[in-house]
């Protein structure tokens, strides 16, 4: 079966949920075939959220096997890592380095660890790693509140998603509520030329 | 989606990404449903949300009900008058619901009548995992199960169909897996709703006394064999892959994994996927079992369809074998299927081996895994359950009990907060309650909050001033069925239509339910909830203490939408980095760097509950004390 997945990870209130439902509106828009997973409710309350997009013509269920994601992104380090179980050698991590600490590290005194330990980890699943800096481009398109939208650029940017930047921008406006619209498209396009910019310098 | 009313659009053929939820919301438009009613709750909820955006504009009559029993009772009433209707609910609430349902199928409906059961495999946000395909071989009702948004909404229609055409409410059974999936729903053709009813007084008809009923009981039986030739000839009932090796039977989100895990092994499998599963399509099951040696019953939860495919191959081919839950325990019956355990399940079964190891990627992930701190679901920044929590434990102590209920505050249980000793259902607080403090003499606080107590508590409430119990009662009143995504209540004074309503105030209530001892707190004046407190359990009989403050989400968005900044507490100098205020309240707006407390200005809502808690007086901001 040919299938295109994508997982994405974070914390509840982090705008996963709206970076997934681009994803499969953009899908539908290609006319590909999409299921869109997503968790609600008591979940949602600061905890650890997964949504799942998969494309492709026979796919049916919405949830990915294990080591099956063709793109893993990751809104905070930590839940990326917990997520490395859909990760194998031909995944791509797209991780934000912007850390929302879990409680219990407050409560057991513990650091945060560092990026670098985390990209340790990463690396015993895959060598395809691209850090963002969810935090300075959000605040450089104008809201920090747009990291999300920021991320799915990079993804976009990566040239590896089955659907177009077209059909995603649409998606975008049909989704973000008009008043913040114009700050979450510059923050798509600061995310989806990233890349290219890390290139050039 | 921001924009539901794209829901509205009269465009048959128009290809759409929508939520299993929001494809029935969509199917209520095209079957012409014109009474939609419901209680929140996870995962039925963004049916009733849906429809509350749009209603209006399409016309029709929406509302949150106060429990799911008044939900399909006002539906019923609805569909008794030739409109049509439906209630929406999650799994729990057709045991609230199920009084009613049960004669429901005696008397019947006019209209189409549509009770969407949404059950949840694996309690991603419930207390239990019933399977209530039951309720229907319970009730004899027809059941409607959809795997995808597609089917959600075209069986939405067919539902309101098969319901006038039997006279029966038709139950729509849902998995989370089916109502929380995004996927394509192409677009029908519309219906006008009509919200014109008529009564047609029929005693024998609607008056389910003994001598009325017996005669129904028989009516009801003959609609089910009616129902049985409408499940042999439905489209939902298909044979789908005509494989020779083995036989597969499923329905639900079980389907779509069945499918996949047949195409990772490369079995060459025959699928009967069943979309009307009661009653079931004998005839056709049986022509199915009779290409096969072996045939695998796919589904969520209990071996529902298996028992009764047992019995069908028993009576009419009892050459077959079948397996799935029962006999051979190929796959759980417990938590939610994947695709993985079908296939393992089926490899196991088959001895087909599976290609891919999953074994390696396992030992790697168990080893990254190991450290990683848990991120369980915990009370927000700001919330006032943390204020209300933290006071009640502090006066009340160690020794005394705390029966909790269905909702935010559910989250009071873990440390450090540790408010909640049993949490059953929607109510039971209480109820429970009684229970434990007359048999242990202990001060018992029942925690609940507003709308779980509308819904299911006033009885209980009642109970207690009748049979002088001594308890503690404390509504958490946060304004809002927030769990569930912020509907409103009938506190809120406000309805599903977005008009203004008579504001049903919970300490009115309590006097009402003649309660002597009634009073309001704001949770962030902890001093003066300490010193009600203490009065509280000193009382002879029940008391309520209304903590009243709204949802730090709802608060916050507010707030934002005025313009209103949110001014975050901050730690001074003074501060011993004792860590007092991270052991009594866990809150996530406070972190720590370097071993030392630090807010985190980003989450901080400036609720001021740690300013006062901190013995050294070392963090600043304003404090409701």
């Amino acid at each position: 079966m040919k299938e295109f997945n994508i997982v994405l990870a974070g914390v509840g209130g982090q705008g996963t949920l709206l970076a997934a439902e681009a994803l499969g509106t953009a899908a539908v828009k290609d006319d590909l075939n999409v299921r869109v997973g997503e968790i609600h409710g008591m979940a949602q309350r600061g905890g650890a959220v997964i949504s799942t997009v998969r494309i492709g013509q026979d796919v049916l269920a919405s949830t990915v096997l294990e080591g099956r994601a063709d793109i893993l992104l990751g809104f905070e380090p930590i839940e990326t890592l917990r997520s490395l179980k859909c990760a194998s050698e031909g995944t791509f991590v797209i991780m934000s380095t912007e850390r929302v600490p879990p409680v219990e590290l407050a409560t057991r005194k513990a650091t945060y660890p560092s990026i670098e330990e985390i990209v340790e980890k990463i690396r015993r699943f895959t060598n395809n790693i691209i850090l963002v800096d969810t935090e300075r481009l959000a605040r450089e398109a104008g809201s920090s509140l747009t990291r999300n939208v920021v991320l799915l650029g990079v993804a976009a940017g990566s040239g590896r998603l089955p659907v177009t930047k077209d059909s995603l921008l649409e998606a975008v406006r049909e989704l973000v509520p008009s008043k913040h619209l114009e700050v979450n498209l510059r923050a798509f396009e600061l995310g989806f030329d990233s890349l290219s910019r890390k290139r050039g310098k | 989606m921001p924009d539901l009313r794209v829901l509205l659009q009269d465009s048959p053929k128009k290809r759409m990404l929508l939520l299993g939820n929001e494809a029935i919301a969509r199917g209520i438009l095209e079957a012409g449903i014109s009474v939609v009613t419901t209680y929140p709750g996870t995962p039925a909820s963004e049916i009733g949300d849906s429809i509350s955006e749009i209603a209006t504009e399409a016309k029709l009559y929406m509302e949150y009900s106060v429990n799911e029993m008044v939900a399909v009772q006002v539906a019923a009433g609805a569909a008794n008058c030739g409109v049509r209707a439906l209630a929406a609910m999650k799994h729990v609430g057709l045991n609230v619901a199920a009084d009613f349902v049960m004669t429901l199928a005696y008397t019947g409906v006019r209209g189409g009548c549509v009770i969407v059961t949404a059950d949840d495999p694996e309690c991603y946000s419930s207390q239990n995992e019933q399977d209530n395909r039951y309720y229907a071989l319970l009730s004899n009702l027809p059941c409607l199960e959809p795997s995808d948004p597609q089917e959600a909404k075209d069986m939405t229609v067919s539902a309101v169909e098969i319901s006038e055409k039997l006279e029966l409410p038709v139950l729509l059974r849902t998995t989370t897996r089916v109502s929380h999936t995004r996927g394509p729903v192409t677009y029908g053709t519309m219906i006008k709703p009509n919200l014109h009813g008529k009564f047609v007084r029929d005693l024998k008809r609607l008056n389910m006394v003994p001598a009325f009923s017996r005669p129904k009981h028989t009516v009801l039986l003959r609609r089910v064999a009616e129902a049985k030739g409408i499940s042999e000839t439905s489209p939902f009932n298909k044979v789908v892959s005509n494989g020779g090796e083995v036989g597969i039977i499923s329905s639900s989100s079980a389907y779509n994994y069945a499918v996949e895990a047949v195409d990772l092994l490369d079995l060459d499998a025959g699928i009967l996927k069943l979309g009307m599963t009661h009653p079931l399509p004998e005839k056709k099951i049986i022509a199915f079992l009779k290409n096969y040696r072996k045939v695998f019953v796919v589904e969520e939860l209990e071996p529902f369809m298996e028992m009764q495919v047992k019995a069908i191959a028993k009576d009419f081919v009892s050459y077959v074998e079948v397996y799935g839950k029962m006999a051979k325990e190929f796959f759980p019956r417990e938590g939610e299927l994947s695709t993985r355990l079908v296939a393992t399940g089926l490899a196991k079964a088959t001895g087909r081996k599976w290609s891919v190891s999953l074994s390696a990627i396992e030992a790697k992930y168990a080893d990254v895994a190991k450290d990683l701190p848990s991120r369980p679901p915990i009370l927000c920044a700001g919330c006032p359950h943390r204020a209300s929590f933290y006071t009640i434990r502090k006066v009340c102590g160690d020794n005394a009990l705390y029966p909790t209920d269905i909702g935010c505050y559910a989250l009071g249980i873990s440390p450090p907060l540790n408010v909640g000793d049993i949490m059953i259902c929607m109510g039971a607080s209480v109820g429970t309650a009684q229970g434990i403090s007359r048999v242990t003499g202990k001060d018992t606080v029942a925690i609940i909050g507003d709308s779980t107590f509308f819904h299911a508590a006033i009885p209980g409430l009642v109970n207690a001033v009748y049979n002088n119990s001594k308890i503690v009662v404390a509504i958490l009143d946060n304004q809002s069925t927030a769990m569930t995504g912020h509907q409103p209540h009938p506190g809120t004074g406000l309805t599903g239509l977005g008009g203004a309503s008579e504001k049903v105030l919970v300490e009115k209530v309590a006097e009402g339910c003649g309660v002597k001892y009634v009073r309001v707190v704001n949770p962030f004046e902890t001093k003066t909830v300490a010193a009600v407190l203490r009065e509280a359990v000193k009382q002879s009989g029940p008391s309520v203490i209304v903590f009243r403050s709204p949802c730090a989400l709802m608060d916050l968005r507010e707030k934002r939408r005025a313009g209103v900044e949110a001014v975050p507490a901050r730690i001074s100098d003074k501060c011993t980095d004792c860590m007092t205020c991270i052991k009594l309240l866990a809150c996530p707006a406070i972190i720590v760097e370097e071993g030392k407390p630090k807010i985190d200005e980003n989450v901080c809502t400036g609720c001021g509950l740690c300013i006062s808690v901190c013995p050294y007086k070392a963090i600043e901001g304003s404090c409701a004390e």
